[in-house]
């Protein structure tokens, strides 16, 4: 079953909460997109290294490696990856760290979906054009 | 280290005992009576020990002067008696010479005495002679007394042994007051001693008195040995009444003082059987006395009305400052306790905002993945229904994630980004952008913005949500047909802006709590309650302050002091 037929964006989901992880990732598959999830940081760092996904949708507050040292590894190793950061902190200086370690863009738990992939889309344009 | 512990401990707990507990339960009419009584003991109670010393010494030196005079004057009068009678026994005497007792026996040569006394003393009353065995051999005088045995008389032996004898006053056969003198002579014919006694018409000795008695003294008399009065006094009575006073009878000289404020000297009289009593009011400088007093008490009494005055003011003004000081520290205290409160109270906010969104994520998702799939599922009974449940919580969501998202803002440290701003242009950007909701709404906008006023060091997007947040709630307030003024002016430096409106007013009981998060009174779907306390949150992060008076059914008025420089 499919929603809409999309490009084939390749999307590695981070977050430690299986259940909002799981239906979130559903919910990107029924709309097309390649969707790999993962509940901990390392995890995040193995997938990326295993499949290079053309967007990361990060946790900030997982039990192993928070976000933004997930990031900070990732650009890195990658740094042409863009990662977008979903989370239910709202520490604004969180967020803004991240942006300077040069996250995509910072978006606050619970989000609408729409304004999600719309965010997911322009990152994969940016990483496309690059 | 422990010991100086509880010594501070004690120390505070005391001093709370004594300045009345804790400053907000402080008595202060209790405060302003102690400090007023203590003060007034301090200041009247040496000006009494003074003024008291003063009038005690001055009457000391007055009774003292008093008595020296009383006694002088005493003295005095003694001696004037004394004179008296020792020239009347001298006149006896000299006429019981020796050898005359033969003549005198001769009641011719008596009688010729006798009228040659009289001739000089009229007060002689008769004469008589008395031989050694106490028979009266010759008289001359108003009785037939010759031949009278005199052998058994007390007298008759007093004044064989000693010469001479002075008798108290008697009343005679005349019943007319009389006192005898006798002297002892020792005829050398006969080889045996004879006696010549004479009575004297006692008003003699009352004259007398009267002509010593000066005008300072008031009283003057005689008195025998067991107190009975021989003179009369203006004070005791008439001769022969009883003297009450013991000391005058068995002292040979003493002073005292009565109650009446009498003042008593007496003295024997040497020789005779009489104690001079000299009796005067006290204080021989009544008038000076009475000047003194009244002038002591005069002035002790204006220093006391001066003193209460001074003294009740000064307890008042310390009092005041107490009270002041209090009022300050208990403001000071609340103030922090206040932006304690609030700033703790955001603390929980953000982190219960915090723990809901995650499950808030979770509906979210699931309740939009049940959608997904309605939507590719085939039409089945109830699919529409189900579906508007779903977009209903999805909307719930949306409402809660806009409450949750807010909660978080409190633990969001917003960058702030100071610039030199001029205050009037936020007010006025402000309220263009609400110019149209304050049209619709009939309100009638007044703004007095003060154009000199100086730039501040501020963040103008903060500033701007600080203005519209109270400019959103004043319109509320107001409703149709409102007024709200705007005004902009220096206050010691900080920039000061009063945001008034003639709304409905805030009652007390509400007041205290508007800056508190989610307290409201709107409508649950009007307002979160969040938007004043993310205001004083922002201002309190500018370093401004922000404060609210309101009168119910007259307005409110938030003030807003942004200092010049963050």
């Amino acid at each position: 079953m499919k929603l809409h037929e999309k490009e084939h964006i390749r999307v590695l989901i981070a977050d430690d909460e299986v259940e909002f992880l799981e239906t979130l990732g559903t919910r990107m598959k029924l709309r097309g997109f390649e969707v790999t999830t993962v509940n901990s940081g390392g995890a995040a760092i193995q997938a990326v290294k295993q499949d290079t996904p053309d967007v990361v949708v990060l946790d900030l507050k997982m039990p192993d490696l928070n976000g933004l040292e997930v990031l900070a590894k990732l650009k890195e190793d990658f740094p042409a990856l863009e990662v977008i950061i979903l989370t239910g902190q709202g520490s604004f200086e969180a967020g803004k760290e991240g942006m300077e370690k040069g996250a995509f863009d910072y978006i606050m738990k619970p989000v609408d979906l729409n304004q999600l992939i719309g965010k997911i889309e322009e990152a994969y344009a940016k990483a496309k054009a690059a | 280290m422990k010991v100086y512990i509880a010594l501070k401990e004690w120390l505070a707990f005391h001093a709370m005992k004594v300045l009345g507990e804790s400053y907000n339960k402080r008595n202060y009419k209790k405060i302003r009576i102690s400090l007023f009584t203590t003060i007034m003991a301090i200041t009247i109670i040496p000006l009494l020990i003074i003024a008291g010393l003063s009038y005690n010494n001055y009457t000391d030196l007055l009774i003292k002067e008093e008595r020296d005079q009383l006694e002088s004057r005493l003295d005095k009068s003694i001696r004037a008696i004394s004179a008296m009678v020792e020239n009347l026994r001298t006149v006896i005497e000299f006429s019981a010479w020796q050898d005359r007792y033969d003549e005198l026996t001769v009641q011719a040569n008596l009688e010729k005495l006798f009228i040659r006394l009289k001739q000089h003393y009229t007060f002689f009353a008769d004469i008589g002679v008395i031989d050694s065995r106490g028979i009266q051999q010759s008289y001359y005088g108003p009785y037939d007394l010759e031949g009278t045995d005199y052998s058994n008389e007390q007298w008759f032996t007093e004044v064989l042994e000693s010469g001479i004898y002075i008798s108290n006053i008697y009343l005679g056969f005349r019943e007319v007051p009389h006192f005898t003198i006798a002297v002892s002579s020792f005829d050398p014919n006969s080889r045996k001693k004879w006696v010549l006694r004479t009575t004297i018409d006692a008003s003699t000795l009352q004259n007398f008195i009267n002509t010593i008695k000066t005008a300072r003294i008031d009283d003057l008399f005689l008195i025998d040995q067991i107190g009975i009065m021989q003179t009369s006094s203006s004070l005791y009575g008439e001769a022969f009444s009883k003297y009450k006073e013991k000391r005058a009878v068995s002292n040979e000289y003493s002073f005292y003082q009565t109650e009446e404020n009498y003042f008593h000297g007496s003295g024997r009289i040497k020789k005779t059987p009489w104690t001079l009593v000299l009796v005067e009011k006290e204080y021989v400088h009544q008038q000076d006395w009475l000047d003194f007093r009244n002038r002591l008490a005069t002035i002790v009494l204006l220093c006391i009305i001066i003193d209460v005055l001074i003294v009740y003011g000064l307890a008042n003004l310390l009092t005041n400052l107490i009270r002041s000081s209090d009022e300050i520290h208990m403001k000071l205290l609340q103030e922090a306790e206040h932006s304690d409160r609030l700033a703790s109270i955001g603390r929980l906010a953000a982190g219960v905002g915090h723990e809901i969104n995650n499950p808030l994520a979770i509906i979210n998702e699931k309740a939009g993945l049940a959608g997904d799939i309605l939507a590719v599922s085939p039409d089945f009974e109830n699919k529409e229904m189900i579906t508007g449940c779903l977009e209903s919580i999805g909307k719930s969501v949306k409402r809660c994630s806009t409450i949750t998202h807010r909660l978080l803002g409190f633990a969001k440290r917003q960058e702030v980004k100071n610039q030199q701003l001029q205050v009037n242009d936020v007010l006025k950007e402000v309220m263009v952008f609400l110019d149209n909701l304050m049209l619709t709404n009939r309100i009638k906008i007044e703004s007095q913005l003060q154009y000199d006023l100086p730039e501040v060091f501020s963040d103008q997007m903060q500033l701007q949500q600080v203005f519209l947040n109270i400019l959103n709630n004043a319109i509320d307030a107001v409703g149709k047909d409102g007024h709200i003024s705007i005004m902009s002016h220096v206050v010691a430096g900080d920039v000061r802006v009063v945001i008034q409106d003639d709304g409905p007013g805030i009652t007390d009981d509400v007041l205290p709590h508007i800056f508190e998060p989610f307290f409201t009174t709107k409508d649950s779907d009007k307002g979160t309650g969040l938007g004043l306390s993310i205001t004083y949150g922002l201002i309190k992060k500018l370093g401004g302050d922000i404060t609210v008076r309101s009168q119910v059914g007259k307005g409110t008025a938030f003030t807003i002091t942004i200092p010049v420089e963050n």
